[in-house]
């Protein structure tokens, strides 16, 4: 990503943003710790509580919002260029849907409930294998258009897996899956941040690799391959890295919708048409956009949460509209 | 979750379904015991909490009870053998368990209610139950529907449950006998320091027993102060840092939820469990508002005040 004068400024902003979501995040919470405390408490010394709230509580809670958002956002960005399609996004391409279902499955057949992230990351890893053969049974290579169609089926039926096992789970069962599928970074553990944290940022700086290549797709499909780029292979291999992604941040908060769809719309007109520039800038905002969405989620219901799925849907409609009239 | 069905999740279900009975009608209006008799014209009525009327017949005889506390005052008023139909809940008295289960209680499935052929339904009032409601009056089966949060609403509902089965004198004594008992508690613990307590009914999402519930008026007569009492519901979700900035000195929970909370990182931040202040409660005992309600009073005086109560 070649940075220029003109999008010095965006780069700038965005660490910023990621800066300053960050700091009210460790700084805001039911109990008032003034500025200095919370940094004491961060370095490890002063209170107890004061320690325990601010390594325990607050920071992995930001860091893992941060790297849920982050990854989503990326994802989106991916696969919007891959798919040339504004719509695209992990949720719409039977990820979410799958990793519900494996959630649900985990959660209702009883497992410990420290089970339930992989049973949402394997949920979402046989939907996607499934939607790359029901596109390519269909159309005989993976065509965007069709990988989308075959996605938003897998997602329907996804879905009617999820009714069914939820009207049949007994009631307990029933409460932990919804409150899990409504997104959460309330439990986040430092445990949770690592795996989260090694995973995105495999994944994440493969799709910065071969961000070239969704450069290419995005002209379509014949221009890429008159340009020598083996365009099936291409586009499946993001379509892959894309959902594996967004899967991985599924296992750890639940489903945060809308991140995926609004991020990269919202930088996509400021970074250029490089997607290594856009899908690192969708990065940084989603970590911002998230961070905040979590502190919204935990101090405007207080002393309950709201859960951040819905957060960011209710504030996500907005910004989409808002781009929306820019695209006019 | 838990591998043992808890009799929170009674609770934790009625929350998650917006259920919150508490929410329906101001507070004021709650403790008033509203199914009172009226007499008049020589028809004997009770009027349920979803201001309906049931008009009192002959006794009941075969009743469907979807809510745990009621099914165990059926056995307790010796009505037991005349129930068939209780919720997935109902393990008390251990004789229930021999009645059929017809699920969770909240939203009942209507045609499996009345295939039990019931000639009385008795419901938990929680929103979620008032189209059920509807459809049993509507199949012309008498229905009550009762909240049974409070201590107050439990001695209602024993007395109508009582008046229904035409036996006062059964209901009359066992709120008597409860009363008494939960008087014991009290005056042994008045003079007590009464500490703060958090009352964790469930962990994801986190719930706390709110001022809602009859567990936060055993706590007080236990001798202690519930950090969420504040609150009419009856329980609600609660972020842990809002807890730790309520700061209890001990915490209340089933023996389940107290391991959870030992090995999660971000309890530390709680100062009564950092200090071991973790007291396990015997969840199946203080669950529900019944005729144990004296029993758990006891014992959960004996964990906030060791001695006080013989």
């Amino acid at each position: 990503m070649t940075v220029t004068r003109s999008n010095v400024a965006l780069w700038v902003g965005l660490v910023a943003a990621v800066g300053v979501a960050a700091l009210l995040g460790l700084g805001i919470g039911p109990v008032r710790l003034t500025p200095a405390e919370v940094w004491t408490a961060l370095a490890g010394r002063g209170d107890v509580t004061a320690v325990a709230i601010m390594r325990d509580i607050r920071a992995p809670r930001v860091v893992l919002a941060a790297l849920v958002g982050a990854a989503l956002a990326m994802s989106g960005a991916a696969l919007q260029g891959t798919m040339r399609n504004p719509l695209a996004e992990p949720y719409l391409l039977g990820v979410s849907g799958g990793a519900a279902v494996g959630a649900v499955i985990a959660v209702a057949s009883r497992a410990p409930f420290g089970l339930v992230p992989v049973g949402a990351f394997g949920g979402a890893v046989v939907a996607v294998v499934l939607v790359l053969a029901i596109a390519r049974a269909g159309a005989g290579r993976p065509d965007p258009r069709v990988l989308l169609m075959a996605g938003v089926v897998v997602g329907a039926f996804a879905n009617a897996v999820i009714m069914v096992a939820l009207a049949s789970a007994p009631p307990d069962a029933v409460r932990n899956a919804l409150w899990w599928m409504m997104g959460s970074v309330a439990g986040a553990t430092w445990v949770q941040v690592g795996w989260l944290a090694a995973y995105a940022i495999a994944s994440a700086s493969a799709l910065l690799l071969w961000a070239p290549e969704i450069d290419v797709l995005a002209l379509g499909d014949d221009a890429a391959a008159g340009l020598g780029v083996d365009v099936d292979r291409a586009g499946r291999r993001a379509y892959i890295l894309a959902s594996l992604l967004a899967a991985a941040t599924v296992a750890a908060a639940g489903l945060v919708g809308f991140v995926g769809l609004v991020v990269p719309h919202l930088v996509r007109s400021r970074a250029g048409r490089r997607h290594r520039a856009v899908i690192a800038a969708a990065g940084l905002a989603g970590a911002a956009l998230l961070i905040a969405a979590d502190l919204v989620a935990r101090t405007l219901r207080a002393p309950s949460e709201l859960p951040l799925g819905a957060v960011t849907a209710l504030a996500g409609v907005p910004f989409f509209l808002v781009q929306l009239r820019r695209y006019r | 979750m838990h591998h043992r069905r808890s009799p929170f999740l009674f609770v934790a279900l009625a929350a998650l379904l917006g259920a919150s009975a508490a929410c329906d009608r101001p507070s004021a209006e709650r403790a008033s015991p509203r199914a009172q008799a009226s007499s008049a014209l020589g028809v004997s009525t009770i009027q349920d909490d979803f201001g309906d009327t049931l008009v009192l017949g002959p006794s009941p005889r075969r009743i469907v009870s979807l809510n745990p506390a009621t099914t165990e005052l059926f056995f307790v008023l010796g009505a037991g053998d005349r129930l068939v139909g209780r919720t997935h809940y109902d393990l008390y008295p251990s004789a229930a368990l021999a009645v059929p289960d017809l699920g969770n209680g909240m939203q009942p499935n209507v045609e499996a209610v009345l295939g039990a052929r019931p000639d009385l339904v008795v419901l938990y009032a929680s929103n979620g139950n008032r189209d059920a409601a509807k459809r049993f009056r509507a199949a012309g089966v008498p229905t009550l529907t009762l909240r049974v949060d409070r201590i107050a609403e439990f001695r209602r509902t024993v007395l109508v449950l009582g008046r229904v089965l035409g036996d006062t004198t059964a209901a009359h004594a066992v709120v008597d006998s409860v009363d008494r008992t939960l008087a014991r508690v009290r005056s042994a613990t008045q003079g007590a320091v009464r500490p703060a307590a958090f009352w964790k009914a469930w962990d994801s999402p986190v719930i706390a027993i709110g001022g809602g519930s009859f567990l936060t008026e055993l706590v007080e007569i236990a001798g202690g102060r519930n950090i969420y009492g504040d609150d009419p519901r009856p329980s609600l979700d609660v972020t842990i840092e809002d807890v730790v900035r309520r700061d209890p000195d001990v915490v209340l929970a089933g023996p389940e939820s107290a391991r959870r909370m030992r090995a999660a990182p971000a309890w530390r931040a709680l100062r009564a469990v950092r200090d071991g202040r973790v007291l396990i409660v015997d969840t199946m005992l203080v669950g529900r508002p019944g005729v144990r309600l004296g029993e758990a009073a006891v014992s959960l005086a004996r964990l906030l005040h060791p001695g006080a109560v013989p």
